[in-house]
């Protein structure tokens, strides 16, 4: 039952609702005429068919701009468009058609035009639905809300894509600069509909990869000119223009537009040294090949480095490069080192403190350090070998004395504390140059000056015109470098030179010889190939007489040969001609004896010289084939040919069977020549550490004979009592593991012993 | 066939004639002076080149020693002039010139 408090409430209701839809005036015409006006209004508002234009009624707005009066007056205008609202989402399934029928053809062609009209007819579609702007902003917000929200409910993924392509139209559009008006319509309708905020990234990752293609298009590979200026005032001229329509619409001048582009803008900048940072990143192995000729992009890659921090990917991405371009056994020792001279070189451009260097060098240092022969390589670039036209050093360079790393010096009023990224064990050394860390791959210097010894020795014996000014500026420079006492042994065998040259000269006054003697020193001299040739006939009474004049001379002293080295002019008659030639000593002895007889054995020769090996005998021998001189018979025995043979039976047309057999023994000996030839006389290091560590050989085998099993560190303890033994326990090692692939010892839970 | 020799760089080394070095030929360490444990051939401490710069000193008592090296000894009053090894006294022997030059060579 409803109770008369309740009966009384809605009366008052009625009342209420009554009089202000009627508004007082007389009997119920207010409210007719409100009831006009609402079916006007909401007659006025429903959302038309674009597409069914005859359904559109031309109404009279004043009438109509009435009837929203009185609704206002009735207050009743929150209901009008709640109403409104209404209809409207009754009405999406047009628009609903629309975006879908243009989306089709879209995925059809991909053609950005079509996104263009689907997004004017859009515009047409919110302006015809707009209601008028009298009836306040509250009730157009809350239509355009309604409008976009349902909007985007229903666009589909491959708008995104339509959108994008479309923007980049725009782009490309205003970098041509034959943008059309069409554009700002564009862009207006974008902003009616709301769409930049929404796509903002993806407008803004249009730009992006339009920088990005900009920028591998004009500068990858382009490293002999800075090219950030040039992007700079590109970014300026072309982007921001662009910019501008969809980041700072609505300005009215260009202080407001700078305003408002000022995040956007940084943003694209970054972006753009990072493209180019990439980019040289990338690149950053050629550029160093190419340096110096890529010093611009390096300037750049340092100006980018700063703005973007990509320094661990630079270190990473040239240690890869490295490994994979620069550090393998394919690639020359003297490349790799030109490439680790550039590598410093570039770096400090890039990176003055030396951190990056520090990082990258390091792999490049340590596998130098594996290679045999870095240190003649080096060593031959520090004597200015000028065999090939790049050496390491730079001429201009001034000559300093190798550095030592040294302490800081904190009260140094220039001190500045180690960049926040440098490792622990990171050393700056900003004012060594080039040969010093060079010379710093390995831990002492003293490698570098056995070395050079080697490589002087074989210099100064394979000096044929005498002339020492070359050696005696290059002893000099090392001096500076490498400091006086390192160097005395140099400067003996440079004395050695001089006053082989006196004594010659003396010796030559006495009695003229055919003989020309260098005399060295030993123990100044890197350690020489023993050798028990023997010269035979004519040479060895050469030899004593030069001996017996040099102890005549110098009488305290006596002369001691090494046969095998040196070379000899001979002039040879023969029946028929005469024959020139400079040979080494061995080739000399086997001619010689062959003047006594015309037919020799291999052995037969061997045994007269004294011990040489069979392949260098071998090879001597060719030498003579070769001049047609000699020409072996049978196997191993060989004849002097008094009268030369028919040339044209020898010639390579004509293979009968003499000319294959010559053939084939040219052949046979060049290949063993191939490294007996080109062998310096003097023994190089490494093998000198051999013959030393085959002395020690004999102590491990009688330790391990008396002792049994011993470990490694024992055995190192042991030869550590023998006088004049400096190895490493690791030296050791490798020579015990050498040892053990010869099968002379082996090893068993690290305890060594001796093989059967 | 005749065989000419028109030139001929050889290579050899000096050693000092000590009197004992054509035994020694196949011994290749050399004889070391006794009071710097220097090879001959090498120089003394005191010295930075070798041979004629640095000679040696022969002493009656057939012991052999860098000149240098043996001068500063006797300089010293501990030495009494004597020779270090057998501490007889000192007498430096006349050298025989030409001695055994013709067996050098080898």
């Amino acid at each position: 039952m409803v109770s008369n408090a309740v009966r009384a409430q809605v009366a008052a209701k009625w009342q209420d609702s009554f009089a202000r839809l009627n508004r007082s005036e007389p009997g119920i015409s207010g409210l007719m005429a409100f009831s006009d006006a609402w079916t006007l209004a909401t007659e006025f508002l429903k959302p038309c068919d674009l597409n069914d234009l005859k359904s559109r009624r031309q109404y009279d707005m004043r009438r109509v701009r009435m009837a929203f009066d009185t609704i206002n007056k009735c207050r009743r205008l929150p209901v009008m468009m709640e109403v409104f609202l209404e209809d409207l989402h009754k009405s999406q399934h047009l628009i609903a058609r629309e975006v879908e029928s243009h989306m089709n053809l879209y995925s059809g062609n991909s053609d950005p035009e079509i996104v263009r009209a689907l997004i004017f007819r859009l515009v047409e579609w919110y302006n015809a639905w707009k209601p008028p702007a009298e009836l306040g902003q509250t009730i157009i917000s809350a239509y355009t809300l309604a409008f976009q929200t349902h909007l985007f409910s229903i666009l589909p993924a491959s708008f995104a894509k339509g959108i994008k392509s479309l923007v980049a139209a725009t782009l490309l559009g205003t970098v041509s600069q034959s943008s059309d008006q069409r554009d700002s319509a564009l862009w207006l309708a974008f902003d009616t509909l709301s769409l930049i905020e929404r796509y903002e990234t993806l407008i803004t990752s249009v730009g992006y990869e339009y920088v990005e293609s900009h920028v591998h298009e004009t500068c990858a590979g382009a490293w002999s000119e800075p090219m950030l200026p040039k992007l700079r005032s590109w970014m300026l001229e072309k982007i921001v223009p662009w910019m501008i329509w969809p980041f700072a619409r609505g300005a009215t001048n260009a202080e407001e537009a700078k305003t408002m582009m000022q995040g956007v803008g940084s943003r694209f900048d970054f972006h753009m040294h990072k493209r180019l940072c990439d980019l040289r990143t990338k690149e950053i192995f050629d550029i160093i090949v190419d340096f110096p000729d890529s010093v611009p992009a390096l300037h750049d890659l340092k100006e980018c480095l700063q703005r973007v921090d990509q320094r661990a990917e630079l270190v990473q991405s040239l240690r890869r490069a490295n490994r994979k371009r620069l550090l393998h056994p394919g690639a020359d020792t003297k490349d790799i080192l030109l490439q680790y001279v550039s590598t410093i070189k570039c770096l400090r451009i890039v990176d003055p403190p030396g951190v990056l260097l520090f990082k990258v060098a390091d792999p490049i240092r340590r596998y130098l350090r594996e290679r045999p022969d870095t240190i003649r390589c080096i060593v031959a670039s520090l004597v200015g070998d000028g065999e090939s036209g790049d050496s390491l050093i730079d001429d201009n360079e001034p000559i300093h004395p190798l550095q030592q790393p040294e302490a800081e010096n904190y009260a140094d009023p220039e001190w500045t504390p180690e960049p926040v990224d440098a490792g622990p064990d990171f050393r700056a050394n900003k004012t060594s140059d080039i040969i010093s860390t060079l010379v710093s791959i390995y831990d002492s210097k003293d490698l570098f000056i056995k070395e050079l010894q080697v490589l002087l020795a074989q210099r100064l014996l394979a000096l044929k015109d005498g002339n020492l000014d070359r050696e005696r500026r290059n002893v000099e420079i090392l001096k500076i470098r490498f400091g006086e006492p390192a160097l005395q042994v140099c400067e003996v065998m440079l004395r050695d030179m001089t006053d082989s040259r006196r004594i010659d000269q003396h010796v030559q006054s006495q009695k003229p010889s055919v003989m020309h003697p260098t005399i060295i020193s030993r123990h100044f001299w890197p350690a020489l190939e023993a050798s028990d040739m023997v010269m035979p006939g004519q040479f060895h009474d050469l030899q004593e007489q030069y001996a017996k004049e040099f102890s005549a001379f110098k009488p305290d002293k006596v002369i001691r040969w090494h046969p095998h080295l040196g070379r000899i002019q001979l002039e040879l008659e023969l029946d028929d001609r005469t024959v020139e030639a400079d040979v080494p000593p061995l080739e000399a002895a086997f001619i010689e004896l062959f003047s006594e007889k015309d037919t020799w054995t291999v052995d037969e020769l061997i045994e007269r010289v004294g011990t040489v090996t069979r392949s260098a005998a071998l090879k001597a021998l060719g030498t003579w084939v070769d001049m047609r001189l000699l020409k072996e018979d049978s196997e191993n025995v060989f004849r002097l040919l008094s009268v030369a043979e028919d040339v044209t039976e020898v010639a390579p047309p004509k293979l009968g069977m003499t000319s294959l057999r010559i053939y084939l023994l040219c052949s046979r000996y060049v290949i063993p020549a191939v490294g007996g030839e080109d062998l310096p006389p003097v023994i190089s290091v490494q093998q000198q550490q051999a013959e030393q560590m085959r002395v020690y050989w004999k102590f491990i085998e009688g330790m391990l004979t008396n002792l049994g099993p011993l470990g490694l560190d024992r055995i190192q303890a042991m030869l550590k009592l023998a006088r004049g033994y400096d190895r490493t326990i690791e030296q050791l090692g490798s020579f015990m593991e050498a040892a053990k692939r010869e099968g002379l010892v082996t090893v068993k839970d690290g305890l060594w012993k001796l093989g059967k | 066939m005749k065989v000419h020799v028109k030139h001929w760089s050889a290579v050899a080394q000096w050693r000092w004639n000590t009197g004992n070095n054509n035994d020694a030929a196949a011994d290749d360490e050399g004889d070391v002076c006794g009071i710097c444990r220097i090879p001959y051939e090498g120089c003394c401490p005191a010295c930075k080149m070798p041979g004629d710069d640095c000679p040696l000193i022969w002493g009656q008592c057939s012991h052999v020693f860098h000149m240098h090296c043996l001068l500063k000894w006797l300089g010293t009053p501990a030495s009494k002039q004597q020779c270090p090894m057998d501490r007889r006294p000192w007498v430096t022997a006349e050298r025989k010139v030409n001695n055994n030059v013709g067996n050098a060579a080898c």
